[in-house]
Parts: C-alpha cells; sequence; structure tokens
C-alpha cells in the first residue's frame, strides 16, 4: 500500500481504537476525502468524528486545542504546511504550555498532521518545509513521516502518550509504499533499529556495517528517501560506503545512534529540505561539535534548501531544493 | 505489439488499482474501446485501447499497478500474443539469491578470475572480499613445527604474536626454569614468522591439538590491550584444559604471603605487596604497584605506572590506562575501563567508565 493509504488505515484504526480521537481539517471529509487523499472514507465510517472545517487554521488549532484540555484526542490535518504559521502563536503559547504551567493537571494532547515540502511545482506557499520554527520550542514534539517507520507504531506513541505533536508529512512520501525493515534488510541496505527510552526509534541503513562507512548521512522524510538512494548506488557502483541515520523524532532528538554512527565513521553530513540557516543541521553540528570534538575527521556538511522563495517552475523549483546531486556532492566531499 | 498506458498526469499518484477489467486476456478489441479502470489517488481513470488488437492483460484486477508500467499489450494476431505470452512465461526469473556484489568487485572477480559465487557470503561482496577470496593460505605442511625445548625447563605456548608476545620473550629470556616453544596468531599473515626466534606455527585453534601432542607445557597469553580477548582465550585453553603460566620479570618484588593464581604476566619493576591475593591471567604492564592486602581480580590489563594503596579491590576484564592512583579501600568493579592520569578516591561500578579531565595536551586532527 502506499503510505498515504498506510496512514489513512493508521487513523483509520486510531479512530476505531480510541473513542476520544477526533479527525479535524479542511476538506477532510468524503467524497474528497483530503487534499492528498489521506482520510478518504474515514467520513463515511465515523461521521460524528471526522470533520471538515472552515478555511482557518486558527480555529483549527483553537478547536483542536479545547478538545485535548476537554479530554478528547484530537489529529487535526493542515492541508499544506505552510499555512502552520497560522496555528504558531496558539502551538507556542497555548498548546505547548497547559502540562507544564499546570503541574500536569491539565494536558493538551494535540496531534497535528501537516502536509509540507516541494518538487511539486506548487509555488512559494505550497511547498515550504517550515518544521525548523518548531524545532526547540519547549514541550513539543516534531516527529517526521518516513517510509522506514510503521505510521501505526509512531501514532501508538503519539496517542499513547500526553504530549502534543507535530507530525510533518512530506508530500512526495504519499504515493510511495512503505520500506520497512525486514529481516534486517530494507532492499539491498542493512537496517538496524536503534531506540534510546521514551523516543521514537531511528532506522540506520548501510550496504555495509557502520564500522566500514566512511561518512554518516542524517536525514529525515522525504530527503531521507534521496539519501538511501545515493547511498546505495555509490556503495554498488563505487564503493564509496555510508551510513543513513533517519530518525522519526528530530526535535528533541535521540541522539545517541547519531552519535554512535558519528563515532564510528568520523564524518557526517545531515540532509534536510528547510532552507539553510538555523536548521535541524545546523543544530546538529553544534550538538555533534560539542559530543564528539576531535574525534570527527571534518567540519559536520549541512546541506539544506537555499534560503530563497520556492519557484513554481519545475527545473527553478530545482534548483532552489535539496536533490540528489547536492546529497551525492556532501557524500563525496565528506568521505 | 503495443502497450496499453494508463492516461495520466496526476503528479500526486505513482500507483493505482486496477478495479476492473472490461476485456477479458486474450478479447479482440477495437481501438478506443474501453479496456479497465484504475483508481488512483485523486480519480479513477478509464483505460481505453490504443489501438485494435489482441489483449494480453499483464495485471489482475484489484492488484496494484506502477501508472509507469503498460498494464497490457495488444497484438496484431492470436498467435502474435500467445507466442509472447509463452516466451515471457518460459524466461527464466531473475535470480534474486544470486551473491549481491558491488560494480567495483565484479570487475575485480573478472579480473581474478573469482567466481563469485564461491565466496559464499551473506552480505555485500567488496573488492576486499574478492581480493582475500585469491590470497591463498599457507599450506599447513609449511609451517614451522614448535621448538624442542631445553630440558628441565616449562615449555611455554605464547597466544599472540603482537608486541605483547615480544614482552613475554623478554621476561622469559632471562629465565632458567621457562621457556617459550612457540606462538599461535589468527592472523595468518604472521605464520612462520620468528618472534625473537620463536616460530609462529598457527592459528589459536592449534593449542588444543599441540598440547595433545605434548608440544608444550603451559600456554600465556600474550595480548595486552583488550581484557575481552584475554578472557576468551582463558576459557580456550580451560576448556582444552591447558593450563596457563605466569610469566614474572626478574626485577619484579613479589613480596611475602602473596597468593598468585595461573598465567599472569608481571612486567619490570612490578612490586606485588604482602596480603595480595591476584587471580588468573592479568597483563599488569611495567612499574605497577599493588600494596598491601589489595585483592585482584582476573584477565585485567593495565598499562605501566598504576598504583594502589593498600587494600584496594580490583574485580575483572578491567582495562587501566597509563599513570593512575588509587587511594585505600577504593573497589573497582568488574568490566570497568579506567583512563590514563586517574585518582580514584571513591569506588567504580562495575561496567562504569573512569573519564579524567587532567589533560596538558590537545590533540587536534590534522589541516588537510
Amino acid at each position: 500500500m502506499i503510505f498515504a493509504k498506510e496512514l489513512g488505515d493508521t487513523l483509520r484504526g486510531a479512530l476505531d481504537g480510541d473513542r476520544r480521537v477526533v479527525l479535524l481539517g479542511e476538506d477532510i471529509a468524503d467524497p474528497y476525502g483530503g487534499a492528498f487523499k489521506v482520510t478518504r472514507g474515514l467520513s463515511t465510517a465515523f461521521p460524528q468524528r471526522v470533520r471538515t472545517t472552515p478555511i482557518s487554521e486558527g480555529a483549527i488549532a483553537g478547536i483542536s486545542a479545547g478538545l485535548a484540555l476537554a479530554g478528547y484526542r484530537p489529529i487535526a490535518e493542515v492541508m499544506f504546511g505552510d499555512f502552520l504559521t497560522l496555528m504558531f502563536d496558539q502551538v507556542v503559547n497555548h498548546i505547548t504550555k497547559y502540562q507544564a504551567m499546570y503541574a500536569g493537571q491539565a494536558t493538551c494532547p494535540v496531534i497535528v498532521r501537516a502536509a509540507t515540502g516541494g518538487h511539486r511545482g506548487y509555488g512559494p506557499t505550497h511547498s515550504q518545509s517550515l518544521e525548523k520554527h518548531f524545532l526547540g520550542v519547549p514541550h513539543l514534539r516534531v516527529v517526521a513521516a518516513s517510509l522506514y517507520h510503521d505510521p501505526r507504531v509512531v501514532f501508538a506513541d503519539f496517542l499513547g502518550r500526553d504530549e502534543p505533536v507535530l507530525y510533518v508529512e512530506h508530500k512526495l512520501l504519499y504515493p510511495q509504499h512503505l520500506t520497512l525493515p525486514v529481516h534486517g534488510m530494507v532492499g539491498d541496505l542493512i537496517a538496524t533499529s536503534d531506540c534510546s527510552p521514551g523516543m521514537l526509534p531511528t532506522i540506520r541503513l548501510s550496504a555495509v556495517p557502520a564500522a566500514e562507512c566512511a561518512v554518516s548521512v542524517l536525514a529525515y522524510g522525504y530527503p531521507a528517501l534521496l539519501a538511501a538512494k545515493v547511498v546505495e548506488r555509490l556503495a554498488m557502483q563505487e564503493e564509496i560506503f555510508a551510513e543513513l541515520v533517519v530518525p522519526a523524532q528530530i526535535a528533541p532528538m535521540d541522539w545517541a545512534p547519531v552519535l554512535s554512527s558519528a563515532a564510528a565513521t568520523g564524518s557526517v553530513v545531515t540532509v534536510e529540505e528547510g532552507a539553510d540557516g538555523w536548521s535541524w543541521g545546523s543544530e546538529a553540528a553544534s550538538v555533534l561539535s560539542r559530543r564528539l570534538f576531535g574525534k570527527l575527521r571534518r567540519p559536520v556538511d549541512v546541506v539544506a534548501s537555499a534560503p530563497t522563495v520556492i519557484p513554481s517552475s519545475k527545473t527553478k523549483e530545482a534548483a532552489v531544493l535539496v536533490g540528489g546531486a547536492q546529497i551525492e556532492a556532501a557524500i563525496r566531499r565528506a568521505c | 505489439m503495443n502497450p496499453v498506458l494508463v492516461p495520466t498526469n496526476d503528479v500526486n499518484s505513482e500507483h493505482g488499482i486496477l478495479v476492473m477489467w472490461f476485456a477479458e486476456d486474450g478479447a479482440e478489441v477495437a481501438k478506443d474501446e474501453l479496456l479497465a479502470e484504475v483508481e488512483t489517488s485523486k480519480a479513477v481513470l478509464e483505460v481505453v485501447a490504443p489501438v485494435a488488437g489482441v489483449l494480453l492483460h499483464a495485471a489482475a484486477k484489484g492488484t496494484e499497478v506502477s501508472l509507469t508500467e503498460p498494464i497490457a499489450q495488444l497484438f496484431a494476431t492470436p498467435a502474435e500474443r500467445d507466442a509472447y505470452a509463452a516466451a515471457r512465461a518460459a524466461a527464466p526469473a531473475a535470480a534474486p539469491d544470486g551473491p549481491r556484489a558491488t560494480a567495483k568487485a565484479v570487475r575485480r572477480a573478472v579480473e581474478l578470475g573469482v567466481d563469485l559465487a564461491s565466496l559464499r557470503l551473506d552480505r555485500l561482496i567488496t573488492v576486499k572480499d574478492v581480493e582475500a577470496a585469491v590470497a591463498v593460505p599457507a599450506p599447513a605442511a609449511d609451517l614451522p613445527a614448535p621448538l624442542p625445548g631445553a630440558p628441565g625447563r616449562q615449555r611455554i605456548l605464547i597466544v599472540g604474536a603482537a608486541l605483547g608476545a615480544t614482552q613475554v620473550l623478554d621476561i622469559l629470556a632471562g629465565s632458567t626454569t621457562q621457556q617459550a616453544v612457540a606462538i599461535v596468531d589468527d592472523d595468518a599473515s604472521r605464520w612462520g614468522d620468528l618472534v625473537h626466534g620463536v616460530p609462529v606455527v598457527g592459528g589459536a585453534a592449534l593449542i588444543s591439538e599441540l598440547f595433545t601432542a605434548g608440544a608444550f607445557d603451559a600456554a600465556i597469553i600474550a595480548i595486552g590491550r583488550s581484557p575481552a580477548v584475554r578472557a576468551r582465550f582463558r576459557e580456550l585453553c580451560a576448556s582444552a584444559g591447558v593450563p596457563l603460566a605466569n610469566a614474572i620479570d626478574p626485577t619484579a618484588r613479589i613480596a611475602t604471603d602473596v597468593r598468585l593464581g595461573q598465567g599472569n604476566i608481571i612486567c619490570a619493576f612490578c612490586h606485588v605487596a604482602t596480603g595480595v591475593r591476584m587471580g588468573d591471567n592479568n597483563f599488569f604492564s611495567a612499574y605497577n604497584s599493588f600494596d598491601h592486602h589489595s585483592v585482584i581480580g582476573s584477565d585485567n590489563a593495565s598499562g605501566p605506572s598504576v598504583y594502589t594503596s593498600g587494600r584496594v579491590t580490583i574485580g575483572s576484564r578491567i582495562r587501566f590506562g597509563t599513570g593512575i592512583v588509587i587511594e585505600p579501600d577504593v573497589t573497582v568493579g568488574d568490566d570497568a575501563a579506567i583512563a590514563s592520569g586517574a585518582v580514584l578516591v571513591t569506588s567504580v561500578p562495575p561496567e562504569h567508565a573512569v573519564k579524567t579531565k587532567i589533560v596538558t595536551t590537545t590533540v587536534v586532527p590534522l589541516r588537510r
């Protein structure tokens, strides 16, 4: 099944298994079933608990916060992650603050799902990966969809805890098939899963064991898929061996698997589709330089998109957003 | 033959479900006749025949199909269709269980005449693997035999041919009671070498065989760095019934009322004070001092200049760096690791590392 259907199936399971779960979002009800068809069929099966809202992300955030405070488990869909900015105040000043302000007597476990990312020719305001602005917001978990993590496991974790979560779903993942590790392999790559207590698993992929790899590549979401293809091709064609490290949760980070990989390879490249500077990769570079000072052969290389507007023209867009070519060049530099 | 493609410019989907075939497999269809319906994430698409012909399905009803691959083929005649279908059925399936190798490894295997299938590796084959397969191990017949040994001396087999072996050989050089007669090492490239006149006779697998043949009396494990490896070889010797011997440098001072186990290597100028109890198979470098009534476990390894006060307890499989001082009554737990320069004023639990901040030099990688 493609990721969009796996995710829809996950949400169906959540609605089925927990009467507190409520889905909200623009145009998520049938027959349209959401812009990316993730919720198709769900409003027919659960008409009371799957509701289309007016076009107001502010309202979606506010209604979700109220529902969560009242004991429901709202899962809000943001049709385009670009409009997460309209939720920013309620996320930063309200939703993430209640639990700590009221010493746990109030909880606000809102789950926000947002379709992010470009490469679709959707232009400057429907193609961005704005999650970096949410990284480091106290008491907010930011989790990225990936083809290496079962969304059922991820949502079971969300619904089992009382913390608010932002789940970013890169649009290009929707039509792809999940590629979960099977017998320790993903395709031709060796796959291992590392997980510190209380964290979601980090998947590590490489053609040969980590100790034989020359560089660690840290990536999440769709760029992780691009990186996996580069890692596999460089290994098979040129015996340039890199280990790809794919966390599900990107803030707060489970650094243990990253440190373990980086210590083994001595060189790190980070990849993200968001705009360059003040980013996930720069935080990773900062942490790794502190934790592994003197143990890396070279500075951490941060690969990110050009810090400018994303063009609608597909050729111009490709020149701005991170693609396989930039990842490959960075891996070659880092070996 | 004409392929039947799903007509779509839906950029959000790469796959769809083949909901229904309206034309049977093998049917003769006209141009623009409705053949099938495919459902994508956006829409249900009708697939029509691009030309007239005889239909060969490439996907079954209800299965997921790629939107970039043909879902069927159209042929001019039924005979052509049947021939194609038969040929496709007869084509051998690509062998997914063949050896996986990098492109470089495949080229190298051709150069060296190595059959990749013969490597039987359950992982990605690299150039290194191909080259290793070519390297012919020295035939067993060419390996040297252990030295005969002088009468009246304990004949020693040394495990490990690296620098630890030279330290043990140096200790035994002045001995009138012990003589090294052979060395074993799992690194086949060392086989046949002489280390200070003592031959490397083969791998550790030989230990049991040589002992049964009466080639030596006791073994000493001359591996200085890794307590885990020391422990592994001690267990190997124990399971083969091979006793371990101590190697004590003549300059070491062993006091009265000391009980030593077996297999301990005690290098030059060490001091083992009165009342000390020491287990088996420790490797203590030069200038180690264990003061009175300290208790020491087994399989430890130390660098030079590790000093304990009295009544210190040291567990097993501990790795000590260089220049370590331990206060009285301190206990160091099993499997701990103690960094150079540490001054232990409190006990260390098992499986803990002691890090030091007494760094007077800073080592950084070279600029490139």
